[in-house]
Formats: C-alpha cells, sequence, structure tokens
C-alpha cells in the first residue's frame, strides 16, 4: 500500500502537470551530434547500417540514428505533422515526395558537391515532381530503378522460349509455359503494390501522349476533360488483365515475399517485377537465376521502353539544427564508392555521371535501356498520393470487373482534383 | 471555502487541466482544423463547410462507413450470442469450471495485432491447405484475400479476441441471480428455455445492455487487428474509418479533409451509442 | 451500468474467491455433455496458441504442411534471432515502462479525482466534472488521434513517459465512473468520524478511502496493464523515436522487414505475448474477478 505524507499527496495531484513539464526540459548535455535519419526501404537496413558504421568510424562525434517504420509515406508525415522533421533522409522519389518538396519540407542541396554529378536526366525527372521554388534541388537521386519482366533463364532454356520482343510473343511464351505445366508468372496479390509494376509499364507505352497533364488541366469538371480513364486506359485495363489471368491458383493469398522466394526456386518462369526486387530474390535463395526484359507492350519493338524512377532520394530537414553534419553525411552518401556499393548490392542503377556500369547479369536486359534513355516515368507518380491506386488495382485484377475500375479511378481524380485546388502543400 | 472544499479542489481541478490539454483542447482543434484545408504542416486556407460536403460524395469514406458498421454489427451479435452462451455453459454444474474460465479469458491478455499475424498466418497457410484437402473451393485459398470474405475474417479475429471480456460480464451477471429462482422454475417444471427467457435473461438485462454498447462501440474503432490482417484490402473492401482517417490524414496529406471525416464520426457514434442505450434500456425495463 | 448495489460492508468483505462459488446447489451433479462443449471451445483458444508456440519451435523447411504437425526438430535459435532482430530488450523496457507508469499513475490519481467528485456530487462543479468526464467514453480515439499527435509532440510528450501519463489522462471517463460509483457506497460515518479526530481530507483519503478502494483498484489497475501493454495505435502515432518503441510496435517494423522468416517471426510473436500471459497465469483467479467485479460497479 502506498503511504503518502500528506504533503506529498498535495504534490501528487500536481505530479500529473509536473510530468508535462519534466518532459519538456532536459536535452541531452552530449557534445555529440546525432543525425536522424529516416530511412524508408526495409529491405536496404543492413546496408545501410554498414554505411552509418563506415560512416560513424571516419567522423568521430556524428552519431546516425536510423529510422525504418513500415509504411514510409505515413510515417513521414506523422514526423511532420508532429514538426520532427529528420535530419537526413530517404524516400521514394514519387508523388508524394513531390508535393513534400513543394510544401519546402526539405533543404536546397543544390550547392553541394554531389549534385554536379548527378546525371542531369534523372534530376530534372525529380526536379519536375516538385520542389520548393524554381532554382532549387530538394532531393538528390541515390539509386534509380528499373522496372521490368524478371525471367528464369534456366526454364526458358528448358522450353525452347526466347526473350519476348513483342507482346504476342509475350503471350505466347506464357503459354508456352502453362502447357508444359510451369507457371508463367507468379503473382503476389496479398501486397497490392505488386500490381504496380505491370500497371506502370503498360501505361507508359499504352496512354496517350501527355495524358496526365491534359488530366491535370482539366481539373475538376470530369465532363469537359479531354482525356479519362475510363476512355484512354481501355488496352491499359485489358492487357494487365491478360497478364494476371496467368496468376498461379490462390495468388490472391501469395505476398511479395513468398512470390520471392518462390520465383528464386524456380517455381515460376517469369515475375513481374523490376531490379528492387532482385535482392530479395537473392536473399531467398542465393542461386537464383535472374535475368530481364524490358516489358514488350505492344506488337511493335520499337515502342519497347523501361520504366525508371529514382528509387532512393536523399533529402534534409530544411530547418535540421545540425545542417553541417547532415550535409556530411549526405555528401558520403553520394560519394561514387558508396553510390557503386548501393547499387550493386540492392541491384540498383547508379544516377550519377562517375558510378561504374551496373554488371548485374540479372539486369543486363535493362540496362542499356537505362543508359540509351529509353526510359519512361512512373505514371502512378502523377498521382495524388491520397487516391489508393495499387488497392483500386489489386481489387480490379481480383475481380476483373475493368469498367468498374477505369471510372473508379476517373471519380478518385476528379473527386481529389475537386477538393484539393488550393490545399496547403499543393503551392 | 473551508479547508476540505479547498482539498476536494486541489483533488480535481489539476486532473481537469490535464484532461483539457490532452483531450478536450485536440477535440476542439480537430474540429477547428476540419474547416481548413491544412495538410498537418505548412500553410493552410478556410475552407468553410467544403470538406463537409466532399466527405458526403467520398464513396471511399462512404465505404469505410458501410464496411465499418457491417463489420461491428456482426462482430457485436456474434460476440453477445457465443458470449453468453459461454458464460451460461461457465456457470452450468461442469467439471474443471474455474481452468476453462481460465482458458477462455486468455484471449484477452494478448495484444490484437499480434494475435492478427497469427491468424493471418493461420488464414494465408494453414486453412488454405486444409481447404483442398477437404474438397472445399471457397477456404482452398485464403479468405483473407476474398473480398467478399475477407471482412468474415476480421470478425473472426475480433470475436476470438475480445470474446472473453463479455463473457466475464454475463457471468458477473448471472452470479447476481439468486439460485432460488431457478429452484421454483424447477419445481414449476419450466424448460430450459423458458427459464432463460424469463429468468436469466431479464436478470442480466443490464449487463447485457453494457456488453452490446461496450462491444459496438469498440468495433466501429476497430483498427489494429485490420492492420495485421488485410490492411484494408483486398483493394479498399476492408478499410475501417479509423483507418481511412490514419492513412489520409498522415499519407495521403488531408489532414483538415479527415478533420472532417473524424467530426462526422465523433457524431456517429455517439448517435449510435444514445439510440442502443435508448432502446436496450426501455427493453430492460419491459422484463 | 449497474443494478446490483452493494454496501461498503460488503464491499470490504469481496474477496476473489465470493465469485466463483457456484450458483445454487440443486445438485452437485456434474454434467459432463456440458463439460464436453466446454472442452471443445477451450480448444479454439487453445489451437491457435499452440499453433504459435510450435511454429516458433519449428525450422523454416518443416513449415511445410498445415502447420499443425508436431515439430520434428526444435530450433531454438528462432528466439535468439527473434531477440536480436526485433531488439526485444529494449522494446520489453518500454512496455515495462510505459505499462507501470499508466498503472501506477492511473491507480494513484484517478481515485483521488473520483473520491473528489463522489463527495461533492452535490455541487455544481463537481456534477459538471463527472459528466464532462465521463460524456468523453463516447468521443471515439481517431478525432483526437491527428490533432493530439501534433499536440504531444509540441508539448514534448512523444516518448514513453507522454504516452503514460496519456493512458492516465484517457483512462479517467472510464475510471471515475468505476471508482466514483464504488466511493458512494462506503457511508460517509467513517470519514466523519475521522474529521472528529481533526484528519485533513487528503488525510481521510490516504488512510481511509484508498485502503478500502483496494478491490476496486486492482480491477483498474488490471484493466490499464491489459489497454497500455497491448495498445498499437497510440504508440504507433504519439512515439518518435524509433528507441522507445514498445513490443506491438516492433513486432510491427519487424513484420515489414523479416516477413517471411515465418518461424523467427512466431518467435518473436511467442516473446511479445509471453510476458503478459506468464502474470496471466499465475494471477488469473485475481484478473478475472477484478474485471467482473469493474462491471458489477
Amino acid at each position: 500500500m502506498f503511504h503518502l505524507k500528506q504533503v506529498r499527496a498535495k504534490a501528487l495531484s500536481a505530479a500529473l502537470a509536473a510530468a508535462l513539464l519534466t518532459s519538456c526540459a532536459a536535452p541531452p548535455a552530449e557534445d555529440e551530434v546525432t543525425l536522424s535519419f529516416f530511412q524508408f526501404k526495409p529491405e536496404a537496413v543492413k546496408e545501410f547500417a554498414g554505411l552509418i558504421d563506415e560512416f560513424e568510424a571516419a567522423n568521430p562525434g556524428i552519431r546516425v540514428l536510423q529510422n525504418n517504420v513500415p509504411d514510409p509515406d505515413t510515417a513521414i508525415r506523422t514526423l511532420l505533422v508532429k514538426n520532427k522533421t529528420p535530419d537526413v533522409l530517404t524516400l521514394n522519389g514519387n508523388a508524394s515526395f513531390g508535393l513534400l518538396a513543394r510544401a519546402c519540407v526539405f533543404a536546397d542541396l543544390s550547392q553541394e558537391p554531389a549534385a554536379r554529378d548527378v546525371l542531369p536526366a534523372v534530376q530534372d525527372i525529380l526536379n519536375a515532381n516538385g520542389r520548393c521554388s524554381g532554382s532549387e534541388i530538394n532531393g538528390l537521386p541515390m539509386a534509380n530503378n528499373a522496372s521490368g519482366v524478371l525471367y528464369n533463364p534456366e526454364l526458358f532454356a528448358k522450353y525452347g522460349v526466347s526473350v519476348p520482343r513483342t507482346w504476342d510473343e509475350l503471350i505466347a511464351a506464357a503459354e508456352t509455359f502453362k502447357a508444359n505445366g510451369v507457371a508463367p508468372f507468379y503473382m503476389t496479390l496479398k501486397d497490392a503494390w505488386t500490381t504496380s509494376p505491370a500497371l506502370v509499364n503498360l501505361a507508359a507505352q499504352l496512354q496517350p501522349e501527355g495524358f496526365f497533364d491534359r488530366l491535370t488541366a482539366a481539373g475538376a469538371d470530369r465532363n469537359t476533360s479531354p482525356v479519362s480513364f475510363s476512355r484512354d486506359y481501355q488496352e491499359v485495363a485489358d492487357k494487365l488483365l491478360q497478364l494476371f489471368h496467368y496468376a498461379q491458383p490462390g495468388a490472391a493469398g501469395v505476398d511479395y515475399a513468398t512470390g520471392n522466394k518462390a520465383f528464386a526456386d524456380g517455381k515460376s518462369a517469369m515475375y513481374l517485377n523490376g531490379s528492387f526486387a532482385v535482392p530479395a530474390i537473392r536473399a531467398a535463395n542465393p542461386d537464383a537465376r535472374i535475368a530481364s526484359f524490358p516489358y514488350p507492350v505492344t506488337n511493335n519493338p520499337g515502342n519497347v521502353t523501361v520504366v525508371s524512377g529514382v528509387d532512393v532520394v536523399l533529402a534534409m530537414g530544411r530547418d535540421t539544427p545540425h545542417r553541417a553534419e547532415a550535409q556530411k553525411f549526405i555528401n558520403f552518401l553520394m560519394s561514387k564508392d558508396v553510390i557503386d556499393k548501393y547499387a550493386k548490392n540492392q541491384s540498383a542503377f547508379a544516377p550519377i555521371r562517375s558510378a561504374a556500369p551496373q554488371q548485374d547479369t540479372a539486369l543486363r536486359g535493362l540496362a542499356s535501356y537505362f543508359t540509351s534513355g529509353k526510359v519512361d516515368g512512373y505514371m502512378d507518380h502523377r498521382l495524388p498520393p491520397s487516391i489508393p491506386l495499387v488497392n483500386i488495382t489489386q481489387q480490379f485484377v481480383l475481380d476483373g470487373d475493368k469498367s468498374r475500375y477505369l471510372n473508379t479511378l476517373d471519380n478518385e481524380w476528379f473527386k481529389v482534383a475537386a477538393r484539393m485546388p488550393n490545399r496547403g502543400d499543393q503551392q | 471555502m473551508t479547508h476540505s472544499t479547498k482539498a476536494f479542489y486541489w483533488m480535481a481541478v489539476p486532473a481537469l487541466l490535464l484532461f483539457v490539454v490532452l483531450h478536450t483542447i485536440p477535440v476542439v482543434t480537430g474540429m477547428f482544423f476540419s474547416l481548413t484545408d491544412y495538410a498537418g504542416y505548412g500553410k493552410w486556407n478556410f475552407v468553410g463547410l467544403q470538406n463537409y460536403v466532399s466527405l458526403f460524395k467520398d464513396d471511399r469514406v462512404l465505404a469505410s462507413y458501410g464496411f465499418t458498421f457491417l463489420f461491428a454489427i456482426t462482430a457485436t451479435v456474434i460476440v453477445n450470442v457465443l458470449a453468453l452462451g459461454i458464460a451460461m455453459l461457465l456457470n452450468a454444474r461442469i467439471k474443471f469450471r474455474t481452468a476453462f474460465r481460465g482458458i477462455f479469458f486468455i484471449p484477452n491478455v494478448l495484444a490484437v495485432l499480434i494475435i492478427g499475424y497469427v491468424f493471418n498466418f493461420i488464414f494465408s497457410n494453414s486453412l488454405p491447405l486444409l481447404g483442398q484437402s477437404l474438397g472445399l473451393d471457397w477456404l482452398s485459398t485464403s479468405i483473407l484475400a476474398n473480398k467478399d470474405l475477407a471482412w468474415l475474417g476480421i470478425v473472426a479475429v475480433s470475436a476470438w479476441q475480445s470474446i472473453a471480456f463479455s463473457v466475464i460480464l454475463y457471468l458477473a451477471g448471472l452470479q447476481t441471480i439468486p439460485a432460488e429462482l431457478y429452484e421454483a422454475a424447477g419445481l414449476d417444471g419450466a424448460s430450459y428455455w423458458r427459464q432463460f427467457s424469463s429468468i436469466t435473461f431479464p436478470m442480466i438485462g443490464a449487463f447485457f445492455t453494457i456488453n452490446m454498447v461496450l462491444a459496438l462501440k469498440g468495433f466501429l474503432q476497430a483498427f489494429d487487428q485490420i492492420v495485421a490482417l488485410t490492411n484494408g484490402g483486398p483493394g479498399t473492401s476492408t478499410e475501417s474509418v479509423a483507418m481511412v482517417i490514419f492513412r489520409g490524414g498522415f499519407q495521403g496529406g488531408e489532414f483538415g479533409y479527415q478533420m472532417a471525416n473524424s467530426v462526422v464520426y465523433l457524431l456517429v457514434i455517439v448517435a449510435v451509442s444514445v439510440i442502443q442505450l435508448r432502446t436496450l434500456q426501455r427493453k430492460e425495463a419491459d422484463f | 451500468m449497474t443494478t446490483t448495489t452493494e454496501t461498503a460492508s460488503s464491499a470490504r468483505s469481496v474477496t476473489p474467491a465470493r465469485g466463483l462459488r457456484r450458483r445454487g446447489r440443486l445438485s452437485d451433479r456434474v454434467n459432463w455433455p456440458l463439460t464436453a462443449l466446454a472442452a471443445v471451445l477451450a480448444l479454439t483458444v487453445l489451437i491457435p496458441l499452440y499453433l504459435t508456440v510450435i511454429t516458433a519451435l519449428k525450422t523454416p523447411d518443416q513449415l511445410g504442411g498445415s502447420g499443425f504437425e508436431w515439430p520434428s526438430r526444435v530450433r531454438l535459435e528462432n528466439f535468439s534471432d527473434a531477440w536480436n532482430l526485433t531488439n526485444f530488450p529494449r522494446a520489453l523496457l518500454n512496455s515495462a515502462i510505459v505499462t507501470v507508469g499508466a498503472v501506477v499513475l492511473t491507480i494513484l490519481s484517478n481515485s483521488l479525482v473520483a473520491y473528489a467528485i463522489a463527495r461533492n456530487l452535490h455541487k455544481r462543479f463537481f456534477k459538471f466534472l463527472y459528466y464532462f468526464f465521463v460524456a468523453a467514453l463516447f468521443v471515439p480515439f481517431p478525432i483526437i488521434m491527428l490533432p493530439a499527435t501534433k499536440e504531444t509532440a509540441l508539448l514534448g510528450l512523444d516518448n514513453p513517459v507522454g504516452l503514460f501519463l496519456l493512458y492516465t489522462v484517457y483512462g479517467l471517463s472510464f475510471n471515475v465512473f468505476v471508482y466514483t460509483a464504488f466511493i458512494r457506497s462506503i457511508p460517509r460515518e467513517l470519514e466523519e468520524a475521522a474529521t472528529m479526530d481533526g484528519a485533513s481530507t487528503w488525510g481521510i483519503f490516504r488512510r481511509i478511502i484508498f485502503p478500502l478502494l483496494t478491490p476496486m483498484n486492482a480491477t483498474v489497475g488490471i484493466l490499464t496493464c491489459l489497454w497500455a501493454w497491448n495498445d498499437f495505435l497510440l504508440p504507433l502515432v504519439i512515439l518518435s523515436d524509433p528507441a522507445t518503441r514498445t513490443l506491438p510496435l516492433a513486432q510491427y517494423v519487424f513484420q515489414s522487414q523479416f516477413n517471411t522468416n515465418y518461424t523467427v517471426a512466431f518467435a518473436s510473436y511467442l516473446m511479445a505475448l509471453a510476458p503478459l500471459l506468464l502474470v496471466y497465469l499465475f494471477a488469473q483467479r485475481w484478473v478475472i474477478s477484478g474485471v467482473m467485479r469493474g462491471s458489477i460497479k
């Protein structure tokens, strides 16, 4: 039982209030600087932990605290709502990043030494996504990905299938595998986002020129818009569905991680994913046989492009109190050695001029497209993050209801356009 | 003011202040920001009632209310029927009663999120195998991946976890019933069902009311189990209101808009609770 | 909530065993069919737990079947792997800090507030206070989620201390409700006699009321403990520093980083569930009667 003196009892009732104050006070009195480092990629936690060790060893007095959370786009905004912008962050170079950059959450990195080495085309894509003001650079690309079809060369050789260069060849290849009792693709529909690599590639090559620009210009009025998903995404939806018809039984309950393992173990001939899946596949089975080719979406091989985006953007909190240390860390992460090493280990494409070429056999089929600039951006980066695109797409490939799918996309697009014309972070 | 009155104020006022700071002010600021286009950071503008207008046109939000109610009502009914049954079972002349009661309460001490992960594995891996060997089509793929059945998986896990609490409340209620009532009824030759409907149920009416209200209120706020089981999928078919607010408010950057959603949600919950209390209490009085 | 009114004398004599005594003794014959039914129902609780335990003990290659098979080879490294990967000791400590803090602070403060309210319900201010706290029971958490996240960070409370403070404050709604009902059943004569002897209001609370509240304190303590230990959403939005993650949060993060590693994942679930499960197994009678009492009052 608690025995309290009368005076202390009084203090107790005020203790609640006191707790408020005490927890505000007492900042850590250390001469060491700790950088908060928001790192969005769960599969790269170990990689960055190693890099941090290296950096800390070379820079005594700076500690870096890696923070990896599920659902990073939500987590980063939770931190922003709290006014706790991390000192340094990695994010995917998607629409959400663009919105945050436009809201002036990130510092200008245009004067950093590392910025000069970045491939201009890649930096342009990122800048076009959104930035605080005209001359700023709010994020530096650390690694690029490329979305393509991964395949198992052993199975291709065994059944005499050559790498498809047109849509018809792709379907023919799928039929051949199916006829031989081999799953053509391994689908992982439990994770909604894994429907997106196929979608973005189909969209990139099939949607009309300037689709999103025209859609954006149409404002909130669906009826007068010159373009719409219902009108212009018919073929995209058809072909998407056609691909997902080849899903193995029970695909709806299979998650990405299981899919990686299955593909690594040779349970399917192809895998609709991208460079970013390669390390995870190899982690599941170090002997996995992986090669790649770009999505042949039409029957004209000349149309083929690779969808590529900035997989890892480095950014710095605009008002970080540890500016010098954060800059040091960013320039370290952007150094040629680190980028080369990261690209090698994470099967990424290095977005800097001085980088070593990507030698990975798994990516050879995509690499030439990347270097020769036959590259498209991610269509989903043009959609506001409040539209749950991947979930809507997941629903579509499960129920196959095309008109509802496209109608939902239109509906979401114009709904959001109507309620965000002058939203805070849209300016 | 006397010494003792002063002491009473000293006891209550600090708590009131803290409550106002940590609960009331957030409610009020939330209501205020529902009238803005605030993203949670940065600049914001007044938009009047526009968020509320958009809300009623947003089928994703409306669907989340539909799902939440379907889920909450189903789960509440299932939980209460089963809990009452189990409570009566535990109150009957069975052996190992204490041990059984101990076992039935276990799920209630476990974290819903982690339970959700365990059941996720069962639904995705174990049950499909069972379904395949029994030749049951609907069971041979994960029911969590089926947009028509996924919500039932969530109901099952929620019920599994929360039945225990209701059982305990009903047991407490059953033990307030004097044994003489049953003895008299037994002498009159009343059937089990008759004893239940004219003695047991009326006598625990208050417990029934409180169980129904607490369960419905709890299920209307479902979040953890959905994160662990379906994360709102497949598609957006199992997004609860709480989940839409969390995701849209943070990830979507629509803080102001989701605050409008929250205000509507508050009104809905208050209305439901009041209606529920009224009708159930009237029922209680009827017995 | 209450149709039963208990007097203080019976309240004081409440023992855990009271609620357990079987109702009526028409006959002591055991009803075996019902016992069998109870056993079958108990399996629905035990089977998932069984599955958790055996999966945590297996090697990954034993996962092929339906999952219910007994492990042919036990791999205890699952636990050490999970221990390291989730930073288990740290998360356990955080959960313990939050839970112990919430329970202690809630019992000490909420009973005090309820005492002040229960003894002054005839005064407008306290009556208002009572309804003000209780009305908040109907305010769903999502409405305060976004603003409270912002505000606690602003106040520097986005840490375990802030978290247990929030549990204490948010708990007021329900706890004031149950404590007040209980305190009002305690006759005032005791306090009046103590006042005659010169005891202050604080002294009366400490020496007379608080000890009488012991069964209610147990109830409130248990419910607060279950809430704070198992909660996910509040720590998810409130805690900023990854080093302060509680056990459910650690599981959430673990899930996204190592989600194929089922055997290690289950070992980690089991370790996260174990502490409270063990406490429960030892204090089972006490926990259940505590919860029951909360409902009768």
